[in-house]
């Protein structure tokens, strides 16, 4: 039957993506459900940084052991989504010089590389940093796109044979006796319940796992611990920069593409809310006030956007009032944890080692169905990194210099893949993040877009400057080009892009960016004629 | 410099103002920074298409005196019904003066048509956009929609869409020419402004008329991008002629070439008026004497100021950068001026990007002359005119560009009658 898998993996993030991965690549036939878009949880809302595992040196010595892990692994198979940059962690007077010590002590103890170095040297390596800064030290941070790096999982996965539905939500896991058989998934585009059935089915839901295991009956004790952060106009610093403290709020800054991020607050929020991430005046506030002692600049940079994701913390199943909470790994093997066979949950974890729970996880599946393959995520580089990016560039000499660095850092060698022999191909969609049409269509071609939100996690249509001022328009005019019959879709479609862009506008809407927002009103408003009345009676 | 009267800000309330002031024979000033609201112009003009409660409105005057009693700080309420019926008589012929040729009635509203194929209720229509009497009476029962190839701001499966709602047959054409591919040389040249200019050549317009013809046979009408005719006047008659069936324009993603060409038009008949136009200009400082703005310094004339027995503030609202929002208040950046606006940021807008935001009523505070108020008390000779006046939705209520027009004319009368 056609609707039968060895494994059933529930949630696109990285790890679903990962696990996807894994499973494919032991001959292992996986199907991954994802509820709405690949990456639109915890996973594409975070920093994006590569850890060295710096930052929890001190407080937790397993999790930076796993982070250095994972982060060399990184840099090799998934280089085309990484940069390295390095980061700094800076000691303001405010925060004196006695933690350094200790933070470069626990970094050597978790074998990473800590160099201590003059403040006049970090400030000329970084010279947005603090200038009041009194020492720095130097780690091997980097920046990580999580979009890439699970789109890229998942394009994998698929060569190797793993099905991959979005926008298609598990509403029932279905269970037969002491044991869950498949799920019954309600497929949003379709508009219809179907059942699926695997050997073992994985609950890869981040926090939305919580809900997950519930259907089983089983619970599983997650505190949704909500993260805020700022994206600025343009790339402030070059390394992360960091603070040399205790880990507290709103004080790492990562640079990544044309943007830079700070973050995060920590909040803990009620289960209930966790679909309804509402960024308050007071966390835009004090992500902007801690920022500024990392780059003072931030005080005058224009602020892009501001967003929350859901951290998936997992209470100690030894500990009821939920006080204990482990930001390491947590796989649960339902059938000797609940006696309920067939189910598995992964989940804790970070972004960093998204590869490595994808890889318990797997090993725990390939235990259950009697798969004696092993492992090779650590070592196979992922589609896009299988050549340097000098080799692609080489490749790709005819087209325009600045749209061939674009798509070649976004695509990796894939990026040749791109059709730009005529000029029309090579015409641009975004000016501000260089897209062309030859890579909208590539995109739309190959990497599963559905919506023009889907588009931009994809090839950054929109995340630019201007917010998709113009360029989600035009790429709305694209995808309705290409099926003509969908153009009241497309039409509505750009209507929830605007509504989407705008959430996250609207925290930190004054200066340039209540004017950018002026101008999309009268633009689509009024020039355009649009309104969401279609997409409200259509809700 | 003296002059009797300096406007600041050179968009449609700007222009209408100096060019009513200079008709009655003022020596007058226009410092304007370049950009305004004209370059997103969708080729026709608004009056009241709206109610703030959402009711649609079929007679602009009508719904201009409802207003006045529903909304007393509507500008229009503050300007007066019958003060507003008597200038929506006059702002036509002042357009097609300055050779913009627009038909409408301000008694009774049209529908234009936007790029997405919409229909929106509008007061005034550029010749050759195409417009109709009510939503779905179109001209034609079949038309071609042609575009250019490779240009992306403009729709025609859109614009299929909703006229295929009211049975209209819908084909759709494609254009390209040589000179258009010396533009797609650079990938981010395919926009309005430059593609235009290619249309203004003979030869290219020739040739385009032979597509057109090509392409539309059997089909009673065609639609085209507004992208001809940035220079010159007789295009759109030119292919009409040539393919000998009606052609009507609709408006493209901004840069609007209707909304160049008007303020061209604009500007032209300002200066043909003996009106002095400083173009790039921009207010750094201003001096106030006993409740009087006594004059202006300005980026380009250094310590040469600017006199007037008379200034208005026609700088527009946020796009424009007549109003600054902070992190926490509204300013007005030329004069300080007090604005109306909300205390609190989470009272400025919703989380739905198509709500009513309160942030687009925000404003500079004025007397029921108009004149502008700073610290509490008026500014004797300071007026405001545009978009930069408080109090009103432009886009919800489909009032933006009435509330420039009468607003200038208005504030020009006051001052003429001083």
């Amino acid at each position: 039957m056609n609707n039968t898998y060895d494994v059933i993996i529930i949630g696109g993030g990285a790890t679903g993506a990962g696990i996807a991965r894994d499973c494919s690549l032991r001959g292992i036939k996986a199907l991954l459900l994802e509820r709405s878009d690949i990456s639109t949880g915890a996973t594409g809302r975070n920093h994006g940084l590569l850890h060295s595992g710096a930052r929890y040196a001190v407080t937790d010595h397993e999790s930076a052991v796993e982070c250095i892990r994972e982060n060399k692994k990184k840099k090799k198979i998934a280089a085309h989504c990484v940069e390295e940059t390095d980061g700094l962690f800076i000691s303001l007077p405010e925060d004196g010089l006695e933690y350094q010590s200790v933070f470069v002590e626990a970094c050597r103890r978790a074998g990473i590389r800590a160099d201590v170095i003059d403040p006049k040297e970090a400030l000329r390596l970084e010279p947005s940093a603090n200038p009041a800064l009194v020492g720095a030290v130097r780690v091997p941070d980097g920046v990580v796109d999580p979009f890439r790096l699970t789109s890229s999982n998942i394009l994998d996965a698929r060569m190797h044979g793993a099905e991959i539905r979005t926008y298609t939500e598990v509403m029932e896991l279905l269970r037969e006796q002491d044991r869950i058989i498949g799920v019954r998934a309600y497929d949003h585009h379709k508009h219809c319940d179907e059942k699926f059935y695997a050997r073992v089915v994985v609950n890869a839901g981040g926090i939305w796992g919580h809900g997950i295991a519930a259907k089983a009956g089983i619970t599983v004790n997650m505190l949704p611990a909500k993260g805020a952060l700022l994206i600025f106009g343009h790339r402030v610093n070059n390394l992360v920069l960091n603070r040399c403290r205790k880990p507290a709020d709103a004080d790492i800054l990562v640079p990544g593409d044309t943007i830079s991020l700070i973050g995060t607050t920590s909040s803990k929020v009620p289960y209930d809310q966790i679909d309804n991430m509402i960024i308050t005046p007071d966390e835009v506030d004090l992500l902007l006030r801690e920022g500024q002692k990392l780059a003072p600049q931030l005080a005058t940079t224009r602020i892009l956007r501001a967003y929350a994701g859901v951290r998936p913390l997992v209470a100690s199943d030894d500990d009821p009032s939920g006080r204990t909470v482990s930001r390491g790994i947590v796989l649960l093997d339902h059938a000797t944890r609940d006696g309920m066979e067939g189910f598995i949950t992964i989940t804790g974890g970070k972004l960093m080692t998204y590869r490595l729970m994808a890889e318990w996880a797997t090993d725990l599946i390939c235990k259950k169905i009697g798969n004696n393959e092993k492992c090779r995520t650590a070592e196979t580089p992922l589609p896009g990194s299988t050549e340097s990016r000098e080799e692609v560039d080489r490749k790709m000499r005819s087209k325009p210099v600045v749209q061939r660095r674009s798509s070649i850092s976004r695509h990796g060698d894939l990026a040749v893949k791109i059709d730009s022999r005529t000029s029309i191909q090579n015409s641009l969609v975004c000016e501000c993040e260089e897209v062309s049409i030859g890579e909208v269509e590539y995109a739309l071609e190959n990497l599963e877009v559905n919506n023009l939100v889907d588009l931009r996690r994809r090839t950054r249509v929109g995340m630019g400057t201007c917010q998709g001022e113009l360029c989600a328009c035009r790429a709305a005019g694209l995808m309705g080009h290409r099926n003509p019959v969908c153009a009241r879709k497309a039409k509505e479609d750009l209507v929830s892009f605007l509504n989407e862009r705008w959430k996250g506008m609207a925290p930190i809407a004054w200066g340039d960016t209540l004017r950018e927002s002026e101008y999309m009103t009268w633009v689509y408003e009024s020039v355009c004629g649009l309104s969401d009345e279609e997409n409200r009676a259509a809700k | 410099m003296r002059f009797d009267t300096v406007i600041i800000g050179g968009g449609l309330a700007g222009m209408a103002c100096g060019i009513r002031l200079a008709q009655a024979g003022q020596r007058c000033a226009i410092v304007s920074q370049g950009q305004s609201a004209i370059h997103f112009s969708s080729g026709s003009f608004d009056l009241l298409g709206r109610l703030p409660g959402g009711e649609a409105v079929s007679d602009p005057v009508a719904g201009m005196a409802a207003l006045a009693e529903c909304c007393p700080s509507h500008p229009y309420a503050v300007i007066g019904a019958e003060n507003c019926a008597r200038y929506a008589q006059e702002a036509p012929g002042l357009l097609r003066e300055a050779g913009i040729r627009v038909a409408g009635d301000c008694r009774r509203n049209h529908f234009r048509i936007t790029p997405m194929g919409k229909a929106k209720a509008t007061w005034l229509s550029i010749d050759g956009y195409l417009t109709t009497p009510q939503v779905g009476e179109f001209p034609f029962k079949s038309v071609c929609i042609v575009n250019i190839e490779g240009f992306l701001d403009f729709y025609p499966e859109f614009i299929a869409e909703e006229l295929r709602k009211y049975n209209i047959e819908c084909r759709f054409g494609s254009f390209n020419h040589p000179d258009l591919e010396q533009i797609r040389r650079n990938p981010s040249e395919m926009r309005s402004a430059n593609i235009a200019r290619v249309f203004d050549h003979d030869a290219n317009l020739e040739a385009l008329a032979e597509a057109l013809r090509q392409q539309a046979t059997g089909c009673d009408a065609l639609i085209l991008p507004a992208l001809i005719g940035i220079n010159r006047n007789d295009s759109l008659e030119y292919l009409r002629e040539r393919v000998g069936l009606p052609i009507y324009l609709l408006p493209t993603l901004p840069p609007s070439i209707p909304g160049i060409r008007a303020q061209q038009a604009l500007q032209h008949r300002f200066r043909a008026l003996g009106g002095e136009y400083f173009l790039g200009d921009s207010v750094l400082s201003s001096e106030i004497e006993q409740g009087r703005v006594a004059r202006i310094f300005t980026a380009n004339h250094g310590n040469i100021p600017f006199e007037a027995r008379r200034f208005v503030l026609a700088t527009g609202s946020f796009f424009s950068k007549g109003l600054v929002a902070t992190f926490d208040r509204i300013v007005e950046p030329v004069f300080g001026a007090d604005t109306v606006s909300r205390p609190s940021r989470s009272e400025w807008y919703t989380l739905h990007f198509f709500d009513r935001h309160e942030y687009q009523a925000f404003g500079v505070r004025t007397d029921n002359r108009l004149r502008v108020v700073k610290e509490g008390a008026v500014l004797e000779n300071l007026y405001a005119v545009g978009a930069g006046l408080a109090g009103f939705h432009p886009v919800q209520e489909g009032c933006g560009a009435g509330v420039s027009l009468l607003s200038a004319l208005h504030v020009a009368e006051q001052i003429l009658k001083d």
